[in-house]
């Protein structure tokens, strides 16, 4: 205030408003004050909880799908292993002792088809990739999305995803932004955006499921394979 | 859950006596269901009886320790945000404080259109998630009759720390000596030793409530009788 100024004197009603003014600034400091000291105390919050109750549901997730694939894999092997005894089995039936023997067999069941193999010509490649949406479940809805990201450790360029089930295609989309795996990994010059989705039809029964990323344009390669299991309804 | 009837759904969620001092066990199974919860912490499942007595209770306040649209208030032991929904239309901010982090859960969807609220899990028995003068008022309702009485105290001693130099304390119970009390301790009488729950509602008396107030070091400390049969401690932290 300039000293050579008169001094108006405030009426009450202006004082008081000053007066609520200033308390009010006071009480929004104190709940600012709260505020902080609770925040250098998250480990207390509310907030703190649930950050933790999701980082534990999100484990709990990552570990049921590495436990359905390490089953799913066992599968795998037992499925081959039935294919090679079926394939003995029938050796064995076109021998001569076999024939002689049929009449002690009578009431013998017949043994199990064997397991399709691999339906695609497709190598597979060395990458680095995560699922979001595991593939290792049982399917039961008639459609699936995958999402994930994926680069080849090499460092090239991955032009284009699809996803293969039972031999039929589908073509998914890349280019998709991962900011966390881009802090977590670095820069990868070839593949800024690593994210992709795919959509495939998961119609009944067995299927082998093949997702293979495109390379610079050219030549495919398969990221990972797997036997898929769908219950959804027919079509 | 295996019954339509939330009072029967209760029942299954309840602990024993021997447990009382875990509250933050007690309290967080009796809120994996929202409808429980509003049952255990209000006694009805209706939200427009809700917000009665919510408002019954803002009215006390009022008259008991006076409300001002720039205090930044304190609630112990919100529950579902039971009061601390309307209130926080009164007030500059609302913190509203509870044991359960599933009390709590139920609280921040009750509270999600109300920005001036802050919902703070505690620890344990105690307010040591929140710093010294910083309240205006600091109240405590439908809870010291879950409390064991030290741990009445200990809540009384930290609103002491809590509050700002001038600030107000609210605390209350149902004393034995009204209709309503005496009708609550006989209904106790009737659980088998061994299934005492461990929420099971105790009283006060208002010789212990003044007591706590003032070896806390509360000035112009009141009793209050209120007319829905519950005391209210009330007391000012001295300037």
């Amino acid at each position: 205030m300039n000293p050579s100024e008169p001094t108006v004197p405030k009426t009450l009603a202006e004082l008081q408003a000053e007066l609520d003014a200033v308390k009010r600034r006071e009480a929004e400091f104190r709940v600012h004050m709260v505020q902080e000291f609770l925040d250098r105390g998250e480990r207390n919050t509310y907030l703190h909880t649930l950050h933790e109750e999701r980082a534990a549901l999100i484990k709990r997730d990552q570990a049921a799908s590495a436990d359905i694939e390490a089953l799913t894999r066992k599968l795998e092997v037992e499925e081959a292993r039935t294919a090679s005894l079926a394939a003995e089995l029938r050796a064995l039936r076109a021998s001569l002792s076999w024939r002689l023997t049929a009449p002690l067999r009578a009431l013998a069941g017949a043994p199990a088809a064997p397991a399709p193999g691999p339906d695609t010509g497709v190598p597979g490649g060395v990458f680095t990739y995560y699922l979001h949406t595991s593939p290792f479940r049982v399917y039961r809805e008639a459609s699936f999305t995958l999402r994930g990201w994926a680069w080849p450790q090499d460092g090239r360029a991955v032009t284009g995803i699809r996803a293969s089930v039972g031999g039929k295609v589908f073509t998914g989309r890349i280019g998709l932004e991962e900011p966390e795996v881009i802090a977590r990994y670095g820069a990868q010059p070839s593949n800024p955006k690593p994210g992709f989705e795919v959509t495939f039809d998961t119609p009944p029964g067995r299927h082998l499921l093949s997702l293979e990323a495109q390379i610079e344009g050219s030549e495919w390669r398969w990221i990972v394979r797997a036997t898929i299991w769908s219950e959804a309804a027919p079509a | 859950m295996s019954t339509e009837d939330p009072k029967a759904r209760w029942q299954e969620t309840t602990s024993t006596l021997g447990e009382r001092s875990a509250y933050k066990k007690v309290w967080d199974r009796q809120s994996q269901d929202a409808e429980v919860a509003v049952l255990a912490v209000a006694g009805h499942t209706d939200e427009a009886t809700l917000d009665v007595t919510a408002a019954s209770f803002i009215e006390t306040l009022e008259q008991t320790v006076g409300l001002d649209p720039n205090d930044v208030i304190l609630e112990i032991g919100c529950g579902v945000a039971r009061v601390g929904k309307p209130l926080s239309r009164r007030c500059l901010h609302w913190f509203g404080a509870d044991i359960s982090s599933g009390m709590l859960g139920h609280a921040a969807r009750r509270l999600s259109d109300r920005p001036n609220t802050t919902l703070v899990e505690l620890a344990t028995v105690g307010l040591q998630e929140f710093p010294r003068d910083a309240f205006d008022l600091v109240y405590c309702t439908i809870v010291f009759m879950h409390l064991f009485e030290w741990d009445r105290y200990r809540y009384v001693e930290e609103a002491f720390r809590v509050l700002r130099p001038g600030g107000r304390l609210y605390v209350d119970n149902f004393p034995l000596d009204s209709a309503h009390g005496w009708n609550v301790f006989t209904e106790g009488t009737r659980y088998p030793l061994d299934r005492r729950p461990a929420h099971i509602s105790m009283a006060s008396t208002r010789e212990e409530l003044g007591i706590y107030l003032r070896k806390a070091g509360f000035t112009d400390v009141r009793v209050h009788d209120l007319p829905n049969e519950l005391i209210a401690a009330t007391g000012r932290k001295p300037e």
